[in-house]
């Protein structure tokens, strides 16, 4: 037992929803057990507490193991490996190089600016107590000195936008809220992420609930609300548990509930819990929802500032941007002003996923460029195929080419490219991924989350689906291309929501980029990328197969023949274009063609 | 008297009454705006698509709907661009796509030179699922027989679970309003048949007329205009005297009931 007794150990063990799922709660009880064992007569016993997700999933369970504010991450920990962690590096002091956290890790983390996740990841979520430790809920107090038009004063100052998509000034909408007439006045949060591949919001909620919603206290005082609402969808559930013991906690603490810290001014938040439907992100339509109604958008053109919930205004941020604000006040306007671009303040985060090698949350300052993104923080593309694409901005933004990579990202550039800001989905593609494809994905994905309301966006987007169904399998022709244009500008011009103006944005954008892929799959018949199955072809080439009969082993249709060491060949009849050949031979012999 | 704004539509310059909306003042000036999913007696739900225009003077250009847009002081408003037409010739083809053989469908579609749809959809449904049914059940009768299920393009109108519905009171409206036909109201003998395409989504026996001895009207539909007629005194108002009756017997013999019948008829629903 050499673990002096006096030593302060702190073991923080990742447990957002890839914690979790990778086991971390099995690793948190492993360590518990094994720190019970040596610990019993330590006068600071050590911790081990839960900690929310840091970003980089891929690598978890991540663990920090502190030991006198000595830090060493593991990844890949498992409740065996923490057994051995526990007995060479906390009772040895010996750390298990090995399982630590390489040189991608640091990459990943070390070219980011993180403001809204500093302390996601080092903090237990489900404890009040941490964030009061390190200053939490102060810029509510400070809020409270200030006058509601100081504080409206400072967001419009420092420039904070919207994060949730249209990067609207945040500032401007909560004073039209706040000088809009009728009464009561909401105040909303969207929580209601629904962007394939993007997991921001749920990250902060199940990391750092307490500045979200000190966040929308904060605004609640700015605009003169009493009341609040946050719509999260019921697929999380663990942030949907973390915010309601923050809310608890917080109402103990009296930062919640009436005569908030001695002041005359009284606000509390309820959760309602969305059931799923990608629609009820935009804004009317997650209010109907809120009313219990039919999750629809409204075709009103009254700001919902204006009127919103039940016909009164209501102030709609998403969790980042309300996790922005309690920086704001505590450090003033003018140095969030100082990070990021002239239009676009502050920091964003991206979910880096799709071909990529370090997939993630990243937050970094606005104006980093893609190829900052991609290649310093991301690491790259993975078995060092060529970038092709960027998808940001989730379903309905658009695809971003090479030639973007040096542009910096911010709301104006990304909106002049065709795509957006969105809620910050960034999904990167490979050469080996079809452009005609892509876009079809992305389309059907709105196709079937489309409300079904209005002629344009129910009938128009599903038309466009068929289309580009009919491309990809090798039925187009330059028609196709015509009419895809043709309804991809009505569906912008007559669409009754933002979920139908922008679903065209993804064909519009590869249409603008990646014409000749179009054109490949309509007059040649070829699919470039080799993906869409009835443009495809995979041969052998003679000269570098060197009959390995690795191909022939994994082919499932059994449609590739050959002698050991003779090249193989694959009969075309029997080929199910499942492209196993083309991604398992290490000689770059299967062509597609 | 009702504060009226200027505004300017196709050129014209007209004043119309604040608070309504672009769609009402120009039909009140007899311009025509194309439109499916608006009824002048129900609220405006703006699906249709068919009535944009483009927008701009007093506010930002932009294309929205004339349903829903309201009059402004300062608006000017274009119908029939280049641009709009363009577009409302695309959605009159997705709709022909969709219900090939609905007569206002076809008739609309070729007042703008659309004779023949590129988007197929392969069946032919002559809803086009503008909502005037589920609108007119829901907040002019008041009963919510009708209703939207599912959503993007499994969308459609039917009633709660898809059974004959418990809550229709047959009073037809639905088929009244519907611009295609796709609901069709059918009396045989002493029985009324309400269709929403093809399936039979109420079935009713008719109640006779006392005098003409004729079927004229389900019970319940008969109980709800009772229920919902200004009817102080808890009278038996309408029963059952069919409207062709009731204009032909203008002197019925109690004057008493005449009145407060009268009255239920003009007023259908709220005492002042």
């Amino acid at each position: 037992m050499n673990a002096k007794n006096n030593d302060s150990i702190v073991i923080s063990v990742c447990t957002g929803t890839g914690g979790v799922a990778t086991g971390g709660y099995k690793v948190i009880d492993a360590f518990k057990e094994e720190l019970a064992k040596i610990n019993s007569t330590a006068k600071v016993g050590p911790r081990t507490h839960k900690v929310g997700c840091r970003g980089f999933c891929a690598k978890d369970v991540l663990v920090d193991v502190d030991i006198n504010g000595e830090v060493s991450t593991y990844q890949h920990v498992t409740a065996d490996k923490a057994r051995e962690i526990v007995s060479s590096h906390v009772i040895g002091k010996e750390p298990v190089n090995k399982w630590m956290v390489k040189e991608d890790y640091h990459n990943f983390h070390d070219k980011q600016q993180k403001l809204v996740l500093a302390d996601c990841g080092k903090i237990n979520p489900e404890s009040i107590d941490e964030y009061l430790a390190i200053g939490g809920y102060e810029s509510l107090k400070k809020a409270l000195s200030m006058d509601p038009e100081e504080i409206i004063d400072t967001i419009k100052k420092a420039g904070l936008r919207g994060r949730g998509g249209g990067g609207f000034p945040t500032g401007i909408k909560w004073e039209s809220c706040r000088n809009a007439k009728g009464n009561p006045k909401y105040v909303l949060c969207n929580a209601d992420e629904g962007d394939p591949g993007a997991f921001m919001d749920r990250s902060i909620v199940e990391g750092h609930p307490n500045l979200m919603l000190e966040g929308m206290i904060i605004g609640a005082i700015a605009i003169g609300s009493s009341e609040g609402y946050v719509y999260i969808r019921a697929e999380y559930p663990l942030a949907v548990d973390r915010l309601r013991l923050a809310l608890d906690q917080a109402r103990e603490h009296n930062f919640l509930g009436e005569n908030i810290l001695g002041s005359d001014f009284s606000f509390d938040i309820k959760i309602v819990l969305g059931a799923g439907a990608f629609v009820c992100g935009e804004s009317t339509a997650l209010m109907t929802s809120i009313e219990d109604k039919p999750g629809e958008p409204r075709p009103k053109y009254v700001h919902t500032t204006d009127k919103g919930l039940w016909g009164k205004p209501s102030n709609l941020n998403n969790v980042e941007t309300w996790a922005n604000v309690p920086m704001i006040i505590e450090k003033g306007a003018d140095w969030y002003a100082s990070i990021g671009t002239e239009k676009s303040k502050g920091t964003k985060i991206f979910s880096l996923v799709g071909k990529i090698n370090n997939t993630g949350l990243v937050e970094v300052p606005m104006g980093i460029t893609l190829r900052e993104i991609i290649y310093d923080i991301g690491g790259g593309i993975p078995k060092k195929k060529e970038f092709k694409a960027v998808q940001t901005g989730g379903p309905s933004g658009g695809c971003l080419p090479v030639s973007f990579l040096d542009k910096p990202v911010d709301y104006e550039n990304l909106y002049e490219a065709g795509s957006m800001m969105g809620s910050g989905g960034m999904v990167v593609l490979d050469e080996d991924s079809c452009m005609v494809d892509v876009s079809r994905y992305f389309l059907d994905f709105c196709k079937d989350e489309g409300c079904g309301q209005c002629t344009p966006c129910r009938e128009g987007v599903a038309q466009m689906v068929r289309i580009l169904t009919e491309i990809t399998e090798g039925k187009g022709s330059l028609a196709h291309i015509d009419m895809l244009e043709e309804l991809a500008q009505m569906i912008q011009d007559a669409s009754l929501c933002a979920l139908g103006t922008s679903a065209p944005n993804p064909v519009l954008s590869t249409l603008m980029y990646f014409r000749d892929e179009y054109k490949a799959h309509v007059v040649d018949k070829k699919c470039p990328a080799g993906v869409c199955r009835n443009l495809t072809t995979f041969i052998i080439d003679e000269d570098l197969c060197t009959g390995c009969t690795l191909c022939a082993r994994n082919c499932p249709a059994g449609a590739i023949y050959g002698e050991k060491k003779e090249p193989h060949f694959i009969e075309q009849d029997k080929c199910t274009k499942c492209r196993v050949c083309y991604d398992s031979c290490k000689f770059n012999a299967v062509k597609k063609g | 008297m009702a504060k009226m704004v200027n505004l300017i539509i196709n050129g014209k310059k007209i004043k119309a009454t604040a608070g309504s909306t672009v769609l009402e003042a120009a039909q009140k000036e007899g311009i025509y705006i194309p439109t499916l999913c608006h009824h002048n007696a129900l609220d405006p739900e703006g699906t249709c698509r068919l009535c944009i225009a483009e927008f701009s003077g007093s506010i930002r250009d932009s294309v929205r709907i004339s349903c829903i847009q309201e009059v402004k002081e300062g608006l000017i408003v274009e119908t029939e661009t280049k641009r709009i037409n363009k577009s409302r010739r695309l959605i009159l083809e997705l709709f022909l796509g969709r219900a090939p053989e609905a007569t206002a469908v076809i008739n609309l579609a070729a007042k703008y030179g659309v004779t023949k749809s590129r988007f197929m959809t392969g069946e032919s449904n002559d809803c086009i699922l503008c909502g005037r049914c589920v609108r007119v059940c829901r907040d002019k009768i008041g009963v919510h027989a009708l209703c939207f299920i599912n959503r993007g393009p499994a969308r459609k109108i039917t009633t709660d679970f898809e059974r004959l519905s418990e809550y229709c009171i047959g009073c037809g409206a639905c088929a009244h309003v519907c611009p295609t036909g796709a609901i069709k109201v059918e009396d045989k003998g002493d029985q009324r048949k309400i269709f929403t395409w093809e399936q039979v989504t109420a079935r009713f026996t008719l109640e006779r007329c006392e005098h003409c001895h004729k079927p004229f009207a389900p019970k319940r539909y008969l109980e709800l205009i009772n229920k919902k007629a200004y009817n102080p005194k808890g009278l038996e108002l309408v029963d059952y005297i069919c409207p062709e009756c009731f204009k032909k017997h203008d002197r019925v013999s109690d004057k008493r009931r005449e009145g407060a019948l009268r009255k239920a008829v003009n007023k259908w629903s709220v005492p002042r």
